[in-house]
């Protein structure tokens, strides 16, 4: 049995041990080792800081160092755009930028959306060749993980939508978590944005995801009590690998480094 | 677009009788007996059609049924060069970006202004109404 705990910028895991005695080995089968997804809790970076570390997880899966990744962050306040740019020229980007927040424009799916602090941001660098899965699987599959972590507190009531805008995780007719992906030669960057205890004051600026009508949610506005960023990191973690089939891998001290002096 | 030429002198000079693999540097799914319209296919799932000089691209529908119903083409504009696999645009569906990537070598002859304004024809009709693009090798 093990668990995960998330402690600031860290993920510890303990690992309790069965008291009854170990079983004596009468045969040996060869048994196939589950691949791992390493996981990198980064604390609370900016959004071009978080954008640079990925292009460099992406860029490794095309070496001798690939491996799957998932970055966990938060970000100051932002506001980040798709590839469908046209609803959002520069004086609506002025606007946002006026309120205090940063804006971005990327190279993911998905329309205008909000991070900031309170929410869990989490970006798999994932190679879908490897895991077998189309695009569209694979957002079904975040959408899945994103579920069961929201039902490990409580929150039963979790769906989503079979309507290709309304791609996302729903709490009735409110969003609770944002996912705009990209894929480029199978591997995967952006990734999913769950509230926990966002200040949700922020949304009201834009159309959400350009759905006019719907309003956002979080954790802590449902549950109608404080959940964090920390409390629901290691969940998300154990979700992801339960869908992908993984085994949970805390990326080290001393290879977070070595990304960030690339990034330097 | 050397390849492609290449390609069809080495179909020319084969025996047009059972399907054979050949490679092209293009990865070929068959060959079957020469015909100037076979469509060649990458392992990232795009066809190139070459009649002549022009080259039509599109995706395939293995492609469309795993990005989902696609809402948004960012193709390249016309007059824009590319190599064979560089990356030229992007398919967007469910919240998702997909890189398209060009067959071939060449410049953009046109992109299908259609397929902008409505994007389903990709997933409907990926070989005929929802191509793409032309190209001209060089």
């Amino acid at each position: 049995m093990y668990s995960l705990d998330y402690h600031g910028d860290s993920i510890s895991i303990q690992i309790q041990l069965s008291s009854t005695p170990a079983p004596k080995i009468r045969s040996c089968h060869h048994v196939k080792m589950q691949p791992l997804l390493r996981y990198w809790a980064a604390g609370s970076i900016r959004y071009d800081k978080a954008y640079k570390i990925q292009k460099v997880l992406a860029a490794r899966h095309q070496t001798q160092k690939a491996q799957n990744v998932i970055l966990l962050v938060q970000h100051p306040p932002v506001y980040t755009i798709g590839i469908r740019t046209n609803p959002y020229p520069f004086d609506e980007e002025e606007r946002l930028r006026r309120l205090g927040a940063d804006f971005h424009r990327t190279n993911r799916g998905g329309l205008i959306t909000f991070h900031g602090p309170g929410q869990l941001v989490a970006y798999p660098i994932v190679n879908l060749k490897e895991l077998n899965l189309g695009v569209r699987s694979y957002v079904c599959l975040i959408e899945k993980a994103v579920m069961r972590t929201c039902r490990h507190f409580g929150v039963d009531s979790v769906r989503t939508s079979m309507e290709p805008n309304e791609t996302g995780v729903w709490v009735n007719n409110a969003k609770i978590c944002a996912i705009g992906v990209h894929a480029s030669r199978f591997i995967t960057s952006h990734g999913l944005a769950l509230n926990c205890n966002t200040e949700l004051s922020w949304y009201r600026h834009i159309v959400p995801c350009g759905l006019v009508g719907k309003e956002v949610t979080s954790l802590t506005k449902l549950l109608g009590q404080n959940v964090t960023v920390q409390q629901v990191a290691p969940v998300l973690v154990r979700a992801f690998c339960d869908e992908l089939n993984c085994t949970a891998s805390n990326f080290t001290h001393e290879e977070q480094q070595e990304i960030l002096k690339e990034i330097l | 677009m050397v390849v492609c030429s290449v390609v069809v002198r080495r179909l020319l000079a084969a025996a047009p009788a059972a399907p054979r693999h050949v490679f092209t540097g293009l990865r070929w799914v068959t060959s079957t007996p020469v015909k100037f319209t076979d469509r060649k296919y990458t392992d990232k799932h795009e066809w190139v059609q070459v009649e002549g000089k022009i080259g039509t691209i599109g995706i395939t529908h293995y492609a469309q049924d795993a990005l989902g119903d696609v809402v948004y083409a960012q193709l390249p504009d016309p007059g824009q060069e590319f190599s064979q696999m560089d990356e030229c645009g992007a398919l967007e569906s469910v919240k998702a970006a997909s890189e398209l990537y060009c067959p071939v070598s060449g410049k953009i002859v046109s992109k299908n202004t259609e397929v902008e304004d409505t994007p389903g024809l990709i997933n409907k009709s990926c070989y005929e109404k929802g191509q793409l693009l032309l190209t001209a090798h060089s």
